[in-house]
């Protein structure tokens, strides 16, 4: 038997994730993702392959999704649909901009699959990991004041004008989807993103519709919800389990923007054969989230993304501290210090970091946020408790990490006030907003100290700051003198190639599948397994097929006599020298009940006349081979 | 079995109790044992209740024991259980009966071992339970309940070999082994645990046996169950160190091997696996620096020389191993690496240099277990010299001195106490921190301030630096011209002192500040406590404040008599005893005196006061006699000294010097002459001792310090010899004078002494002063002045160009004298009181004025032209002389009296202090260096008696 693994996206290549793993005659879908760059056919996996009479449903056992839907997207998405209702100015870009997240980050990984099911016709079960069900708990209690409790969060804690000018009918359609978010987290988030991308499709780019918003809706009714170590049993043989994969982004300049909380690792089970499709995952722990865990299993293949298969990363210890350095540096001598970022990931992450530090060090500076939205973020944070790192789960009962002791809202008078103070402000790369606006304010006095955590778009002042030039031209009429400090902190959640090494040995399966990573990436590493570990790799290209042998057990029954024998451990002791017992402690080997381990000393395998294996003991072999004589 | 009945009688109650008395009486009668009925549930309780009542009387006890182990023998086996802990309850309880359970179950349980069962394993259970020591079980006992069928058994055996049950090692180690092969993951795991134990306590010789041991924890460590993969690591750091250190040849490579093993499964999913991989790391004896380096890159490393081919297979597992361990999520696991860069650290300077670099990242974990141990390791680091803080990191380091965690802050502040700051601003820093964190942690108040007086003792040119600075601000508040912060100010103050502290040379801080600390003292005291108390440092801080006053009040030094002349008359009058000389022929026949007689001589002399005077002469010769009887032997022991048998001679020059201070006289010849003998002895010992550190030169090494300090001792020892007897006759005298020269030859001999001319020179003087003596009695000088003597005449001079090598030969040539002394020695001393005074009445004075200090002064011995001096210290520190004036003495034969008050001129601004008062003689011999410049004595002065306190309270 054979394990066939059909690479139908993502291989050699970074994009449309979609691969079809037949294992001992099932046949599983992992992710269904659709390639962003290109917009023809090649978007989509080439799902023919699968099955050339488009008969999915008796071809594919089910789809397995590694991506939790992010919550995160959710709230950028207001903000900027908040927005451009208010200032026109603004809503082109950030609309964009938010898009593109979208698009790239988690499209990649479903974005084919209403396609799929819908368009090609797959019927069949569709596999996510959801929030935990305590989410749902959580709300369910207010069913019928939610409406009420989730404009508490969203308006009077957003904190500035922009709110309250909501017009009545785009308000109800605000808390109507949140409403969605907490009573169905995962057909709630999944169908708005899909439909999200077909507006785009449609209406921006003006292309022809693949799919519509019916057939969304209908596609999430067969999404079935998997939570973290859950077993599930498909079918009589098909097993999968969820494994945390720590976080990660697909793109670098993404990550400060967003985070994907909580993919998931699959392990899948048919009969004997196992294996795990890791989506992607990291395995540096953060501040605020845990690196990926997984259980030591017996794995026939193990199929892993290697986005950076080359890249090896140090510490970010390193980084942090002068992070911490030049803040504290920059408070202390009575300056103030902007960090534009947007609302969440990053920010929390650096609000740890800082809290922390103002905590050790007895610090009195305000730090300030912003954007109501991080408030909001928190209280995501903490009913998604289990997926964040030890650290948050420690301190989870007394004080929750997003708790944060030393940090306060934002008002519009901490602008002009004077002394030392941190002000978290979005957007990241000060394209506009209240960043832009602090910016101003600040940028021309010497003290201030600007950190930049992560990427900025060419474009934006954030990017233009990076160079650090003496003066920015907003536009025309307005120049500022910049004379502020910058201070650039680096940033690189994703799993590097020793975060796959080191997967790789834990799990030491018997074959390894390299997908999601550029070509000659991945046969550095391929090289770099096979050596370093004697595994055999392989990393196919989109449309070929790898078979791997599988592991299968033969049945065979056993005596009476070597199962009594087998509860016993069976090593003989002689009182010998101690030579002969070391030589002994080599050879001494006892049995294992389970039958796949024959000690050729102890057990034979005798064919019988009915054409059955028998396992039976050497003691019964005489008896045995007697029987037989007396028979010839 | 009448017991038996008779128990159950007194917890039943009305018939029931009735009728159990009944039985127990026919039982006693019948005498059969089938009749006993199983204890019920109840009768349980109630004998629990007794066992754990205090006050149940001892027989009701013993009843019970013996009802227990009765029915034990004769109730069905559901019971037995039950019975089982109620005995050990019983034992527990009552420790007398212990034995006696023990004894019982041991010889119980031969019948039931076969097959073993879980009852087997309730009688060892209750037998470990009861015995405190571990229970020996025998082979075929273990080995049986080892393979028994029950995985229950099996697993309470494997549990407690090693630990409570004692089997002997050969037989444990292949059971263990094969038992890790175990298809339970509990068995497995208890298996390695056993073996850990058992590496911990039993050694093995065969090299094999470990290494087998070793390979299987490695095949264990990919085990798929993580409580074996966690006991697996522990068996892999234990037996792989076990490995390592059988070989000393390849112990380097299988440390690294193990090393690399172990950082193999650091990336192991299981936190407590990776605790146990750092704990295991921690104990690394030896590792190669390439691979410690490369556990801190992730990246393989690229070496500048070509890598050994073990670093090659290794690299790639070790790679960032300790980086990974840092960054890790849990805390345990960043807290277990901290722990174990405090060993690795010690192993390669380069190594923590590099780990250095991590542990400041550490610093800013937010676990204060974390940064608390990284600063311990670092504190750990510092102690062993492998701490370098650059100026970059002190940076950081400073920002863990304001941690709001106490614990880290006190930890932090154990470093700055060791480090050596590198430039003037870092100290300054560190000093502006340390005061910041005086504002915001007044609790901290007293380690501070302790570590203040660290900085400023290790820092002493820095703090000389800011000295006028501190002093302005001192005196600025103290004036009122600023705000009084009294935290600061006695922090400024502690540094200020502890920078001149120890180091006796002039320093700008100014008097004044020490003055200004006094007044701080019971809050600055503990800043010093380790170095001195309460009140010494208040003698140090007024000797210091006192030295404002210039030292012009030195006493005149009288007539000022040059001390050339004096060594002339000296030198005379040593002429005119030569002439005087008695010859006395003694030889070893005179000695008739056994030892044991002359201890019966002086077992009478004891209480020599009550005799007459008249009865001296006689005792007088008897003591003598004695003395020169010790002292003849001394030529004799000599060849011992040389063959290097030193313990032997020393263990006689002790006795002798035991039974010659077993003699006190008063003032009489013999007590002169007794005490030349026993500082000649005294001497003497001195000399076998350095002779000893001298000729095994291997262990000078190690006692350099001592040998120092002995040298020293020497050398004063000899100045007394020299310049506190006299009346020696010419042969006496040579013999000192050789035993002087003996000793500078022994301090020449020491090829890394410092001031050899110096030595030379004095060494010199002495030498020609012994030829003159030698020429005058027209004597032949020995070989080893002669010797000597064509050595100082090759190097005229200065000594520098003789090797120490020449002066070796000196030294072997050497061989003391047979000395015989008369009664001529005279014993220079003094004697000083100071009456009416003790610490409850002190002697009043007031500051700025010269005190009086009325001394009662007797000196023996001493001719009027001697020069003598009373000489006073404040504690170690500042000393004046006066001059004594010995013409103005009252002469009685050779004993001078005077009542003189001492002036002394430096009273201090203070409540109270201490003087310390002695006696000392210009030393006429070695004026080669002027002792002081300005005023006081000449020469060195011979302390002539014992200092004598004297407490001084201001007058109020």
């Amino acid at each position: 038997m054979a394990i066939e693994t059909l690479v139908l996206g993502a291989g050699q290549e970074v994009g449309k994730s979609c691969v079809v793993v037949n294992i001992n005659g099932k046949r599983i879908m992992f992710d269904c993702g659709m390639h962003m760059g290109v917009s023809d056919h090649r978007r989509y996996p080439n799902f023919s392959l699968i099955s050339p009479t488009g008969d999915f449903d008796t071809a594919l056992s089910c789809i397995i999704i590694t991506h939790l839907y992010c919550i995160n997207t959710l709230f950028l998405r207001f903000h900027y649909f908040l927005i451009i209702k208010i200032s026109h100015s603004l809503i082109l870009y950030s609309y964009i901009f938010f898009f593109g997240i979208i698009c790239d980050s988690h499209l990649d990984h479903l974005g084919a699959l209403v396609y799929f099911t819908e368009v090609c016709g797959f019927h069949g079960p569709i596999y996510m990991t959801v929030l935990i069900y305590s989410t749902v708990r959580w709300v369910e209690p207010n069913k019928h004041c939610h409406l009420n409790s989730i404009c508490t969060i969203n308006i009077p804690k957003q904190g500035n004008h922009h709110v309250h000018s909501i017009h009545s009918h785009q308000l109800s359609k605000t808390i109507r989807i949140i409403a969605c978010i907490f009573l169905y987290p995962t057909k709630a988030l999944a169908p708005l993103m899909l439909e999200d991308y077909r507006k785009v499709l449609v209406e921006r780019r003006g292309e022809e519709e693949q799919f519509n918003s019916d057939h969304i809706a209908e596609c999430m009714k067969k999404v079935i919800a998997v939570d973290l170590r859950q077993t599930i049993q498909v079918d009589k043989d098909l097993q999968i389990r969820a494994y945390y994969a720590g976080h990660f982004t697909l793109f670098e300049y993404l990550t400060l923007i967003l985070k994907v909380l909580g993919a998931a690792m699959f392990h899948a089970k048919v009969g004997d054969s196992e294996m795990v499709y890791t989506g992607d995952y990291n395995m540096t722990p953060d501040r605020h989230l845990g690196a990926a865990q997984i259980d030591r299993l017996r794995l026939d293949l193990l199929i892993t993304e290697s986005t950076y298969g080359t890249t090896i990363r140090d510490s970010k210890y390193a980084r942090e501290r002068e992070f911490l350095d030049a803040v504290h540096k920059c408070v202390s001598a009575g300056g103030k210090v902007l960090i534009p970022t947007f609302g969440l990931g990053r920010a929390q992450e650096l609000c740890i970091l800082m809290d922390d530090y103002w905590e050790r060090m007895n610090l009195k500076v305000p730090i300030y946020f912003s954007a109501g939205l991080t408030k909001q973020a928190n209280v995501y944070y903490k009913m998604l408790i289990n997926w964040t790192s030890q650290k948050i789960k420690d301190s989870y009962p007394t004080n929750n990490a997003f708790d944060f002791k030393n940090v306060c809202k934002y008002e519009r008078s901490v602008l002009d006030t004077p002394g030392p103070c941190v002000l978290f402000a979005s957007p990241g790369m000060i394209s506009g907003g209240l960043s832009l606006e602090v910016f101003k304010r600040w940028a021309p006095f010497e003290n201030t100290l600007v950190a930049l955590p992560g990427y900025c778009l060419p474009g934006t002042v954030g990017h233009v700051l990076m160079s650090k030039p003496p003066k920015i031209e907003l536009d025309p009429n307005t120049k500022i003198d910049v004379r502020c400090q910058v201070h650039q902190l680096a940033f690189s959640p994703h799993t590097d190639s020793k975060g796959i090494m080191d997967l790789i040995k834990f799990l030491s399966p018997k074959h390894v599948i390299l997908v999601h990573g550029e070509k000659p990436k991945m046969v550095s590493l391929k090289e770099k397994i096979h050596s370093e570990m004697g595994i055999p790799c392989y990393h196919p290209a989109n449309n070929e097929t790898v078979s791997v042998p599988s592991t299968v057990y033969v049945k065979a029954q056993a005596s009476d006599a070597f199962m009594e024998r087998c509860l016993k451990p069976n090593f003989k002791l002689h009182k010998c020298s101690s030579q002969e017992l070391s030589i002994k402690t080599l050879t001494d080997k006892n049995i294992v009940p389970e039958l796949q381990v024959i000690n050729e000393k102890a057990v034979f395998i005798v064919e019988d006349k009915s054409k059955k294996l028998k396992v039976v003991h050497n003691d019964e072999v005489l008896v045995m081979l007697g029987e037989k004589k007396t028979e010839d | 079995k009448g017991d038996y009945y008779q128990y159950l009688a007194k917890f039943k109650c009305g018939d029931e109790r009735k009728e159990a008395a009944d039985q127990s009486m026919k039982t006693y009668q019948n005498n059969t044992p089938e009749s006993i009925q199983p204890i019920s549930m109840q009768t349980f309780t109630s004998m629990m209740n007794e066992i754990l009542n205090p006050s149940t009387p001892k027989s009701t006890v013993s009843s019970i024991f013996k009802t227990l182990i009765h029915s034990l023998l004769h109730s069905p086996e559901s019971h037995h259980s039950q019975i089982l802990k109620l005995i050990a309850d019983l034992s527990s309880h009552h420790p007398s009966l212990a034995q006696l359970a023990l004894d019982s179950l041991q010889s119980m349980l031969p019948q039931l071992t076969d097959p073993p069962s879980q009852l087997t394993i309730e009688y060892l259970d209750a037998l470990v339970n009861i015995s405190e020591r571990p229970v020996e079980v025998d082979d075929s006992l273990f080995t049986s309940i080892c393979l028994a069928a029950s995985f229950p058994v099996r697993l309470w055996m494997v549990r407690n070999s090693g630990c409570r049950v004692m089997v002997r090692p050969e037989l444990l180690y292949p059971v263990l082994m094969g038992m890790t092969k175990e298809p339970y993951p509990c068995l497995r795991e208890e298996a390695l645990e056993a073996l850990v134990r058992l590496g911990e306590c039993a050694v093995f010789e065969e090299v094999s046996l470990v290494k087998g041991c070793y390979e299987r924890g490695v095949q264990l460590l990919s085990d798929n169950e993580d409580c074996v993969r966690i006991s697996a690591v522990r068996v892999v750091a234990l037996w792989g160190l076990m490995l390592a250190s059988f070989n000393v040849d390849t112990k380097t490579y299988w440390s690294n091997e193990v090393f690399a093993m172990l950082c193999s499964v650091v990336r192991d999913m299981n936190m407590k696996v990776r605790v146990e991989v750092f704990n295991g790391l921690g104990k690394m004896e030896i590792v190669s620096k390439e691979l410690l380096m490369q556990s801190l890159s992730k990246r393989v490393l690229v070496l500048d020389q070509s890598p050994t081919e073990q670093f090659v297979l290794l690299a790639s597992n070790v790679a960032g191993a300790l980086v990974h361990g840092v960054e890790d999520e849990f805390f345990e696991v960043r807290k277990s690496v901290c722990q174990s860069l405090r060993t690795l650290t010690v192993l390669s300077v380069e190594f923590a240099h590099a780990a250095l670099n991590l542990l400041m990242d550490v610093l800013n974990d937010y676990k204060v277990e974390v940064r608390f141990q990284a600063l311990e390791t670092m504190h750990h680091m510092a102690i062993n010299h492998c701490l370098e803080l650059q100026e970059n990191y002190m940076h950081k380091f400073l920002d863990v001195l304001e941690d709001n965690s106490s614990e880290v802050r006190f930890s932090a502040r154990k470093i700055v106490r060791l480090m050596k700051l590198r430039n003037h601003l870092l100290f300054k820093s560190t000093m502006d921190v340390l005061l910041k964190n005086l504002d915001s942690y007044p609790q901290d108040e007293a380690d501070i301030f302790s570590v203040l007086s660290h900085l400023g003792r290790n820092h002493k040119q820095f703090v000389d630096l800011i000295a006028n600075e501190i002093a302005d601000e001192v005196e600025a508040s103290f004036e009122g011209n600023r705000e009084f912060n009294s935290a600061r100010m006695a922090a400024l103050l502690v540094l200020s002192i502890s920078a001149p502290f120890l180091n006796a040379d002039v320093c700008p801080i100014p008097p004044v500040i020490f003055s200004f600390a006094a007044t701080f003292l019971s809050r600055i005291c503990c800043a010093f406590s380790d170095v001195m108390n309460r009140d010494t440092l208040l003698e140090y801080l007024i000797q210091k404040s006192s030295s404002m006053v210039q030292p012009e009040v030195n006493i005149s030094n009288g007539e000022g008599q040059n001390p050339l002349a004096k060594d002339d008359v000296q030198n005379v009058a040593g002429n005119e005893m030569i002439h005087s000389e008695i010859t006395i022929n003694n030889g070893e026949g005179q000695l008739p005196l056994s030892k044991y007689n002359v201890q019966n001589v002086a077992l009478e002399m004891k209480p020599p006061n009550d005799v007459g005077q008249h009865k001296r002469p006689v005792h007088d010769s008897v003591v003598l006699t004695y003395i020169n009887y010790i002292l003849v032997k001394l030529p004799n022991i000599w060849p011992k000294v040389q063959s290097c048998s030193a313990n032997e001679v020393l263990c006689s020059l002790r006795h002798w010097k035991e039974e010659l201070t077993s003699l006190t006289f008063d003032s009489s010849a013999p007590a002169d002459a007794s005490a030349f003998a026993l500082l000649y002895l005294k001497i003497i010992k001195l000399v076998v001792e350095v002779w000893d550190h001298l000729v095994r030169k291997t262990e000078v090494v190690s006692g350099t310090v001592e040998l120092e300090d002995k040298l020293e001792k020497l050398d004063g020892r000899a100045k007394e010899l020299m310049n506190r007897f006299i009346g020696f006759s010419a042969e006496e005298e040579i013999s000192v004078l050789e035993l002087i020269l003996l000793t500078y030859t022994l301090r020449l001999c020491r090829s890394e002494i410092c001031s050899r001319n110096f030595i030379f020179k004095r060494m010199t003087i002495i030498y020609l002063r012994t030829e003159s003596f030698l020429k005058l009695r027209s004597d032949v000088a020995s070989g080893f002045v002669a010797e000597l003597g064509s050595l100082i005449r090759e190097s005229s001079n200065g000594g520098a160009s003789c090797s120490s090598l020449a002066f070796d030969n000196c030294l072997k040539l050497f061989s003391p004298k047979r000395l015989m002394i008369r009664e001529g020695i005279r014993h220079r001393r003094a004697e000083l009181s100071i009456p009416n005074n003790c610490p409850d009445y002190p002697l009043p004075f007031a500051p700025g004025l010269t005190a009086s200090i009325p001394c009662d002064i007797t000196i023996h011995n001493i001719s009027s032209n001697c020069r003598a001096w009373v000489r006073m210290c404040i504690n170690d520190g500042f000393t004046q002389h006066v001059y004594l004036d010995l013409q103005s003495f009252e002469v009685s034969g050779e004993v001078r009296k005077i009542s003189y008050a001492v002036p002394y001129y430096r009273t201090p601004e203070l409540d109270s202090f201490n003087l310390k008062v002695c006696i000392g003689l210009e030393s006429l011999f070695e004026n080669v260096t002027p002792v002081q410049a300005h005023g006081g004595p000449k020469c060195e002065l011979v302390l002539l008696c014992e200092e004598k306190i004297v407490y001084l309270s201001r007058v109020l």
